[in-house]
Protein backbone atom coordinates (compact mmCIF):
# COMPACT_ATOMS: atom_id res chain seq x y z
CA UNK A 1 0.00 0.00 0.00
CA UNK A 2 1.51 3.23 -1.08
CA UNK A 3 1.92 6.40 0.90
CA UNK A 4 0.21 8.23 -1.96
CA UNK A 5 -2.88 6.07 -1.64
CA UNK A 6 -3.04 6.70 2.09
CA UNK A 7 -2.67 10.43 1.55
CA UNK A 8 -5.32 10.35 -1.17
CA UNK A 9 -7.86 8.55 1.02
CA UNK A 10 -7.22 10.76 4.03
CA UNK A 11 -7.54 13.89 1.88
CA UNK A 12 -10.76 12.63 0.34
CA UNK A 13 -12.19 11.94 3.79
CA UNK A 14 -11.14 15.35 5.04
CA UNK A 15 -12.88 16.96 2.07
CA UNK A 16 -16.16 15.15 2.70
CA UNK A 17 -18.52 16.18 5.44
CA UNK A 18 -19.47 13.42 7.81
CA UNK A 19 -22.14 13.92 10.47
CA UNK A 20 -21.28 13.25 14.08
CA UNK A 21 -23.48 11.20 16.40
CA UNK A 22 -25.25 14.33 17.62
CA UNK A 23 -25.94 15.41 14.02
CA UNK A 24 -27.30 11.97 13.15
CA UNK A 25 -29.51 11.96 16.24
CA UNK A 26 -30.94 15.39 15.39
CA UNK A 27 -31.49 14.41 11.78
CA UNK A 28 -33.23 11.17 12.77
CA UNK A 29 -35.53 12.98 15.17
CA UNK A 30 -36.50 15.42 12.40
CA UNK A 31 -37.13 12.56 9.97
CA UNK A 32 -39.19 10.66 12.55
CA UNK A 33 -41.30 13.77 13.19
CA UNK A 34 -41.78 14.16 9.45
CA UNK A 35 -42.88 10.52 9.26
CA UNK A 36 -45.45 11.02 12.03
CA UNK A 37 -46.68 14.25 10.42
CA UNK A 38 -46.99 12.70 6.97
CA UNK A 39 -48.78 9.64 8.33
CA UNK A 40 -51.21 11.70 10.40
CA UNK A 41 -51.74 14.15 7.54
CA UNK A 42 -52.51 11.37 5.10
CA UNK A 43 -54.86 9.76 7.62
CA UNK A 44 -56.73 12.99 8.27
CA UNK A 45 -57.05 13.83 4.58
CA UNK A 46 -58.20 10.35 3.67
CA UNK A 47 -60.56 9.99 6.60
CA UNK A 48 -62.16 13.38 5.98
CA UNK A 49 -62.51 12.74 2.26
CA UNK A 50 -63.89 9.24 2.64
CA UNK A 51 -66.06 9.63 5.73
CA UNK A 52 -67.54 13.05 5.25
CA UNK A 53 -65.88 14.37 8.38
CA UNK A 54 -66.76 11.48 10.70
CA UNK A 55 -63.43 9.89 11.50
CA UNK A 56 -64.59 6.84 13.40
CA UNK A 57 -68.04 6.40 11.91
CA UNK A 58 -67.24 5.77 8.33
CA UNK A 59 -69.63 3.83 6.15
CA UNK A 60 -72.89 4.63 7.84
CA UNK A 61 -74.59 4.36 4.51
CA UNK A 62 -73.33 0.89 3.73
CA UNK A 63 -73.32 -0.90 7.06
CA UNK A 64 -75.85 -1.50 9.81
CA UNK A 65 -75.43 1.19 12.42
CA UNK A 66 -75.05 -1.16 15.37
CA UNK A 67 -71.89 -2.61 13.77
CA UNK A 68 -70.36 0.79 13.26
CA UNK A 69 -70.60 1.75 16.88
CA UNK A 70 -67.54 0.03 18.19
CA UNK A 71 -67.14 0.19 21.91
CA UNK A 72 -64.30 2.27 23.30
CA UNK A 73 -62.90 -0.92 24.79
CA UNK A 74 -62.75 -2.65 21.42
CA UNK A 75 -61.13 0.37 19.75
CA UNK A 76 -58.63 0.71 22.59
CA UNK A 77 -57.81 -2.99 22.52
CA UNK A 78 -57.33 -3.28 18.75
CA UNK A 79 -55.47 0.01 18.39
CA UNK A 80 -53.38 -0.52 21.52
CA UNK A 81 -52.32 -4.01 20.46
CA UNK A 82 -51.56 -2.88 16.93
CA UNK A 83 -49.55 0.02 18.31
CA UNK A 84 -47.47 -2.36 20.40
CA UNK A 85 -46.82 -4.66 17.44
CA UNK A 86 -45.98 -1.66 15.25
CA UNK A 87 -43.48 -0.47 17.88
CA UNK A 88 -41.82 -3.90 17.83
CA UNK A 89 -41.78 -3.82 14.01
CA UNK A 90 -40.11 -0.40 13.95
CA UNK A 91 -37.58 -1.54 16.55
CA UNK A 92 -36.81 -4.61 14.45
CA UNK A 93 -36.54 -2.64 11.21
CA UNK A 94 -34.48 0.30 12.42
CA UNK A 95 -32.45 -1.23 15.23
CA UNK A 96 -29.19 -2.90 14.37
CA UNK A 97 -28.50 -4.80 17.55
CA UNK A 98 -24.79 -4.76 18.36
CA UNK A 99 -23.58 -4.98 14.77
CA UNK A 100 -23.14 -2.36 12.10
CA UNK A 101 -24.53 -4.91 9.66
CA UNK A 102 -27.90 -4.93 11.36
CA UNK A 103 -29.94 -7.84 12.56
CA UNK A 104 -29.30 -11.35 11.38
CA UNK A 105 -31.11 -12.76 8.39
CA UNK A 106 -33.11 -15.32 10.44
CA UNK A 107 -34.36 -12.70 12.88
CA UNK A 108 -35.43 -10.43 10.02
CA UNK A 109 -37.19 -13.29 8.25
CA UNK A 110 -38.96 -14.41 11.41
CA UNK A 111 -39.97 -10.81 12.15
CA UNK A 112 -41.22 -10.29 8.61
CA UNK A 113 -43.40 -13.38 8.91
CA UNK A 114 -44.64 -12.85 12.47
CA UNK A 115 -45.60 -9.17 12.32
CA UNK A 116 -48.45 -9.56 9.79
CA UNK A 117 -49.62 -12.76 11.48
CA UNK A 118 -49.61 -11.07 14.89
CA UNK A 119 -51.52 -8.04 13.61
CA UNK A 120 -54.13 -10.22 11.92
CA UNK A 121 -54.48 -12.51 14.91
CA UNK A 122 -54.81 -9.58 17.31
CA UNK A 123 -57.42 -7.86 15.22
CA UNK A 124 -59.52 -10.96 14.67
CA UNK A 125 -59.04 -12.14 18.25
CA UNK A 126 -60.19 -8.82 19.72
CA UNK A 127 -63.18 -8.73 17.39
CA UNK A 128 -64.20 -12.25 18.34
CA UNK A 129 -63.81 -11.40 22.01
CA UNK A 130 -65.94 -8.27 21.68
CA UNK A 131 -68.51 -9.86 19.32
CA UNK A 132 -70.42 -8.12 16.55
CA UNK A 133 -67.81 -6.88 14.03
CA UNK A 134 -66.99 -10.22 12.39
CA UNK A 135 -70.13 -10.22 10.24
CA UNK A 136 -69.64 -10.22 6.44
CA UNK A 137 -69.89 -6.79 4.83
CA UNK A 138 -70.22 -7.31 1.11
CA UNK A 139 -70.27 -3.57 0.47
CA UNK A 140 -66.81 -3.11 1.94
CA UNK A 141 -64.42 -5.57 0.36
CA UNK A 142 -61.45 -3.58 1.63
CA UNK A 143 -60.19 -1.47 -1.24
CA UNK A 144 -60.59 1.75 0.72
CA UNK A 145 -58.64 0.35 3.65
CA UNK A 146 -56.01 -0.79 1.16
CA UNK A 147 -55.72 2.74 -0.22
CA UNK A 148 -55.68 4.25 3.28
CA UNK A 149 -52.93 1.89 4.43
CA UNK A 150 -50.73 2.57 1.41
CA UNK A 151 -51.26 6.31 1.64
CA UNK A 152 -50.50 6.49 5.36
CA UNK A 153 -47.48 4.17 5.06
CA UNK A 154 -45.77 6.01 2.19
CA UNK A 155 -44.23 8.75 4.35
CA UNK A 156 -43.04 6.44 7.13
CA UNK A 157 -41.57 4.03 4.56
CA UNK A 158 -39.41 6.74 3.01
CA UNK A 159 -38.56 8.16 6.43
CA UNK A 160 -37.50 4.79 7.82
CA UNK A 161 -35.31 4.19 4.77
CA UNK A 162 -33.72 7.59 5.34
CA UNK A 163 -33.09 6.79 8.99
CA UNK A 164 -31.60 3.37 8.21
CA UNK A 165 -29.46 4.90 5.44
CA UNK A 166 -27.29 1.89 4.71
CA UNK A 167 -27.42 -1.87 4.95
CA UNK A 168 -24.43 -3.39 3.20
CA UNK A 169 -25.13 -7.02 4.07
CA UNK A 170 -28.82 -7.50 3.20
CA UNK A 171 -30.36 -4.32 1.81
CA UNK A 172 -33.37 -5.93 0.15
CA UNK A 173 -34.42 -7.92 3.21
CA UNK A 174 -33.88 -4.94 5.46
CA UNK A 175 -35.93 -2.81 3.08
CA UNK A 176 -38.71 -5.40 3.14
CA UNK A 177 -38.82 -5.36 6.94
CA UNK A 178 -38.84 -1.56 6.87
CA UNK A 179 -41.81 -1.75 4.49
CA UNK A 180 -43.61 -4.08 6.87
CA UNK A 181 -42.85 -1.75 9.78
CA UNK A 182 -44.31 1.18 7.84
CA UNK A 183 -47.31 -0.99 7.04
CA UNK A 184 -47.70 -1.88 10.72
CA UNK A 185 -47.81 1.83 11.54
CA UNK A 186 -50.47 2.31 8.86
CA UNK A 187 -52.36 -0.66 10.34
CA UNK A 188 -52.85 1.39 13.52
CA UNK A 189 -54.48 4.14 11.47
CA UNK A 190 -56.62 1.64 9.61
CA UNK A 191 -57.68 0.11 12.93
CA UNK A 192 -58.79 3.52 14.15
CA UNK A 193 -60.74 4.13 10.99
CA UNK A 194 -62.26 0.81 10.06
CA UNK A 195 -64.73 -1.14 12.18
CA UNK A 196 -64.82 -4.18 9.88
CA UNK A 197 -63.12 -7.33 11.14
CA UNK A 198 -64.58 -9.71 8.56
CA UNK A 199 -61.55 -11.80 7.64
CA UNK A 200 -61.66 -11.47 3.81
CA UNK A 201 -61.93 -7.69 4.27
CA UNK A 202 -59.01 -7.66 6.70
CA UNK A 203 -56.92 -9.78 4.34
CA UNK A 204 -57.51 -7.50 1.37
CA UNK A 205 -57.64 -4.11 3.06
CA UNK A 206 -55.22 -4.56 5.93
CA UNK A 207 -52.87 -7.51 5.31
CA UNK A 208 -52.32 -7.09 1.57
CA UNK A 209 -50.81 -3.59 2.05
CA UNK A 210 -48.18 -5.16 4.26
CA UNK A 211 -47.17 -7.42 1.38
CA UNK A 212 -47.20 -4.55 -1.10
CA UNK A 213 -45.11 -2.43 1.24
CA UNK A 214 -42.70 -5.29 1.89
CA UNK A 215 -42.16 -5.61 -1.87
CA UNK A 216 -41.77 -1.87 -2.32
CA UNK A 217 -39.42 -1.76 0.66
CA UNK A 218 -37.31 -4.57 -0.78
CA UNK A 219 -36.99 -2.76 -4.12
CA UNK A 220 -36.25 0.58 -2.50
CA UNK A 221 -33.89 -1.05 -0.01
CA UNK A 222 -31.89 -2.68 -2.78
CA UNK A 223 -31.65 0.65 -4.53
CA UNK A 224 -31.12 2.97 -1.58
CA UNK A 225 -29.57 0.97 1.25
CA UNK A 226 -26.91 -0.94 -0.67
CA UNK A 227 -23.57 0.87 -1.00
CA UNK A 228 -23.04 1.87 -4.62
CA UNK A 229 -19.77 2.12 -6.44
CA UNK A 230 -19.29 5.57 -7.94
CA UNK B 1 -13.58 3.61 14.87
CA UNK B 2 -15.15 4.40 18.21
CA UNK B 3 -12.75 7.33 18.70
CA UNK B 4 -13.55 8.53 15.20
CA UNK B 5 -17.28 8.25 15.79
CA UNK B 6 -16.88 10.39 18.91
CA UNK B 7 -15.36 13.14 16.78
CA UNK B 8 -11.60 12.50 17.00
CA UNK B 9 -10.67 13.45 13.43
CA UNK B 10 -7.15 12.05 13.70
CA UNK B 11 -8.54 8.58 14.41
CA UNK B 12 -9.40 8.10 10.74
CA UNK B 13 -5.71 7.69 9.94
CA UNK B 14 -5.48 5.01 12.63
CA UNK B 15 -8.54 3.31 11.22
CA UNK B 16 -6.93 3.37 7.78
CA UNK B 17 -3.73 1.83 9.14
CA UNK B 18 -5.68 -0.82 11.04
CA UNK B 19 -7.83 -2.15 8.24
CA UNK B 20 -6.52 -0.57 5.02
CA UNK B 21 -3.81 -3.10 4.10
CA UNK B 22 -6.01 -6.18 4.56
CA UNK B 23 -8.94 -4.50 2.90
CA UNK B 24 -6.81 -3.61 -0.08
CA UNK B 25 -5.45 -7.16 -0.28
CA UNK B 26 -9.01 -8.51 -0.18
CA UNK B 27 -10.10 -6.17 -2.93
CA UNK B 28 -7.06 -6.93 -5.07
CA UNK B 29 -7.83 -10.63 -4.89
CA UNK B 30 -11.49 -9.95 -5.57
CA UNK B 31 -10.96 -7.67 -8.56
CA UNK B 32 -7.56 -8.71 -9.96
CA UNK B 33 -7.18 -5.08 -10.80
CA UNK B 34 -4.88 -3.01 -8.60
CA UNK B 35 -6.19 0.47 -9.57
CA UNK B 36 -9.80 -0.70 -9.20
CA UNK B 37 -8.99 -2.21 -5.81
CA UNK B 38 -7.49 1.07 -4.65
CA UNK B 39 -10.55 2.98 -5.82
CA UNK B 40 -12.85 0.52 -4.08
CA UNK B 41 -10.85 0.71 -0.88
CA UNK B 42 -11.14 4.48 -0.96
CA UNK B 43 -14.89 4.23 -1.54
CA UNK B 44 -15.24 1.73 1.30
CA UNK B 45 -13.38 3.94 3.75
CA UNK B 46 -15.31 7.01 2.64
CA UNK B 47 -18.55 5.11 3.15
CA UNK B 48 -17.40 4.32 6.70
CA UNK B 49 -16.35 7.94 7.12
CA UNK B 50 -19.82 9.17 6.16
CA UNK B 51 -21.46 6.63 8.46
CA UNK B 52 -19.34 7.37 11.51
CA UNK B 53 -22.18 9.20 13.24
CA UNK B 54 -24.23 6.02 13.28
CA UNK B 55 -21.45 3.74 14.47
CA UNK B 56 -22.58 1.47 17.29
CA UNK B 57 -20.11 1.55 20.21
CA UNK B 58 -18.32 -1.76 20.47
CA UNK B 59 -19.54 -3.09 17.13
CA UNK B 60 -16.98 -5.13 15.17
CA UNK B 61 -15.50 -3.05 12.36
CA UNK B 62 -14.00 -5.65 10.04
CA UNK B 63 -17.19 -7.49 9.02
CA UNK B 64 -18.79 -4.13 8.36
CA UNK B 65 -15.86 -2.95 6.23
CA UNK B 66 -15.72 -6.23 4.34
CA UNK B 67 -19.46 -6.20 3.70
CA UNK B 68 -19.27 -2.68 2.26
CA UNK B 69 -16.23 -3.59 0.16
CA UNK B 70 -17.87 -6.73 -1.15
CA UNK B 71 -21.04 -4.86 -2.05
CA UNK B 72 -19.08 -2.11 -3.82
CA UNK B 73 -16.94 -4.66 -5.69
CA UNK B 74 -20.03 -6.57 -6.78
CA UNK B 75 -21.71 -3.39 -7.91
CA UNK B 76 -18.64 -2.31 -9.84
CA UNK B 77 -18.30 -5.72 -11.50
CA UNK B 78 -21.97 -5.65 -12.47
CA UNK B 79 -21.57 -2.21 -13.99
CA UNK B 80 -18.53 -3.26 -15.92
CA UNK B 81 -20.30 -6.32 -17.27
CA UNK B 82 -23.19 -4.16 -18.36
CA UNK B 83 -20.82 -1.65 -19.92
CA UNK B 84 -19.02 -4.36 -21.81
CA UNK B 85 -22.24 -5.99 -22.86
CA UNK B 86 -21.18 -9.45 -21.77
CA UNK B 87 -22.49 -11.65 -19.02
CA UNK B 88 -19.31 -13.15 -17.66
CA UNK B 89 -15.82 -11.91 -17.19
CA UNK B 90 -12.99 -13.73 -18.92
CA UNK B 91 -10.75 -15.11 -16.21
CA UNK B 92 -7.23 -13.89 -16.30
CA UNK B 93 -4.69 -16.45 -17.53
CA UNK B 94 -1.79 -14.52 -16.15
CA UNK B 95 -1.17 -15.61 -12.56
CA UNK B 96 1.28 -12.81 -11.89
CA UNK B 97 0.79 -12.90 -8.16
CA UNK B 98 2.17 -16.41 -7.88
CA UNK B 99 5.56 -16.62 -6.24
CA UNK B 100 7.25 -20.03 -6.16
CA UNK B 101 8.30 -20.96 -2.65
CA UNK B 102 10.68 -23.81 -3.38
CA UNK B 103 13.45 -22.05 -5.23
CA UNK B 104 15.45 -25.23 -5.45
CA UNK B 105 12.68 -27.13 -7.23
CA UNK B 106 13.18 -28.41 -10.72
CA UNK B 107 12.00 -26.46 -13.74
CA UNK B 108 9.26 -29.03 -14.35
CA UNK B 109 8.03 -28.72 -10.77
CA UNK B 110 8.00 -24.96 -11.01
CA UNK B 111 6.16 -25.09 -14.30
CA UNK B 112 3.63 -27.50 -12.85
CA UNK B 113 3.18 -25.38 -9.74
CA UNK B 114 2.72 -22.28 -11.87
CA UNK B 115 0.13 -24.01 -14.03
CA UNK B 116 -1.63 -25.35 -10.97
CA UNK B 117 -1.75 -21.90 -9.41
CA UNK B 118 -3.10 -20.49 -12.65
CA UNK B 119 -5.80 -23.14 -12.86
CA UNK B 120 -6.78 -22.61 -9.23
CA UNK B 121 -7.04 -18.86 -9.73
CA UNK B 122 -9.15 -19.42 -12.84
CA UNK B 123 -11.35 -21.84 -10.93
CA UNK B 124 -11.75 -19.36 -8.07
CA UNK B 125 -12.78 -16.71 -10.58
CA UNK B 126 -15.27 -19.09 -12.13
CA UNK B 127 -16.92 -19.93 -8.80
CA UNK B 128 -20.31 -18.38 -8.11
CA UNK B 129 -19.80 -15.04 -6.41
CA UNK B 130 -21.29 -16.16 -3.10
CA UNK B 131 -19.04 -19.23 -2.90
CA UNK B 132 -15.97 -17.26 -3.93
CA UNK B 133 -16.52 -14.54 -1.35
CA UNK B 134 -17.29 -17.00 1.44
CA UNK B 135 -14.13 -18.93 0.61
CA UNK B 136 -12.00 -15.80 0.55
CA UNK B 137 -13.39 -14.34 3.75
CA UNK B 138 -12.66 -17.59 5.59
CA UNK B 139 -9.40 -18.69 3.99
CA UNK B 140 -7.74 -15.49 2.86
CA UNK B 141 -9.05 -12.97 5.37
CA UNK B 142 -9.24 -15.33 8.30
CA UNK B 143 -12.69 -14.17 9.40
CA UNK B 144 -14.56 -16.47 11.75
CA UNK B 145 -17.63 -18.27 10.42
CA UNK B 146 -19.85 -15.97 12.46
CA UNK B 147 -18.25 -12.78 11.19
CA UNK B 148 -18.14 -14.01 7.61
CA UNK B 149 -21.84 -14.85 7.91
CA UNK B 150 -22.52 -11.35 9.22
CA UNK B 151 -20.52 -9.77 6.41
CA UNK B 152 -22.38 -11.81 3.82
CA UNK B 153 -25.76 -11.32 5.45
CA UNK B 154 -26.43 -15.01 5.74
CA UNK B 155 -26.30 -17.86 8.23
CA UNK B 156 -23.22 -19.68 9.48
CA UNK B 157 -24.51 -22.88 7.88
CA UNK B 158 -24.81 -21.19 4.49
CA UNK B 159 -21.25 -19.85 4.75
CA UNK B 160 -19.97 -23.32 5.67
CA UNK B 161 -21.80 -24.82 2.73
CA UNK B 162 -20.54 -22.23 0.25
CA UNK B 163 -16.95 -22.51 1.44
CA UNK B 164 -17.19 -26.29 1.35
CA UNK B 165 -18.46 -26.26 -2.23
CA UNK B 166 -15.66 -23.90 -3.21
CA UNK B 167 -13.11 -26.19 -1.54
CA UNK B 168 -14.52 -29.22 -3.34
CA UNK B 169 -14.25 -27.42 -6.67
CA UNK B 170 -10.65 -26.42 -5.99
CA UNK B 171 -9.69 -29.90 -4.81
CA UNK B 172 -11.05 -31.24 -8.08
CA UNK B 173 -8.73 -28.91 -9.98
CA UNK B 174 -5.77 -30.10 -7.92
CA UNK B 175 -6.66 -33.77 -8.49
CA UNK B 176 -7.03 -33.18 -12.22
CA UNK B 177 -3.65 -31.48 -12.38
CA UNK B 178 -1.98 -34.16 -10.29
CA UNK B 179 -3.46 -36.75 -12.65
CA UNK B 180 -1.83 -34.97 -15.58
CA UNK B 181 1.55 -34.61 -13.87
Amino acid sequence: MTVELRARVLAAAAAQASPTRADVRRRNVCIALAAVASGLGAFMIFAVLMSDGHLLRLGGDVAPRQYLERTAGLVAATVGGALGIAAVAVWLALGRGRSMLGRSRPSLLVGAALIPISLLAWRVGCSIAFGTTMVPWAERPGERCLALSLLVAAGPLLSFLAIRRSSPAQPALNGAVIGIAAGACAWVAADLWCPVAYVPHVLLGHVLPLGVLAGAGALLGRGLLAPRSS
Amino acid sequence: MERYARGDEAAFADLYDAIGPRLLAFLRRATRDAPAAEDLMQETLLHMHRARGSFIPGAPVRPWAWAIARRLATDRARRRRVERGVFSETPSDDPTSYEPVATSASADDLLHARRLAGRILQRIDALPELQRTAYRLLRDEGLSLKRAAAALGTSVTAVKLRAHRASVALRTVVREMEGLA
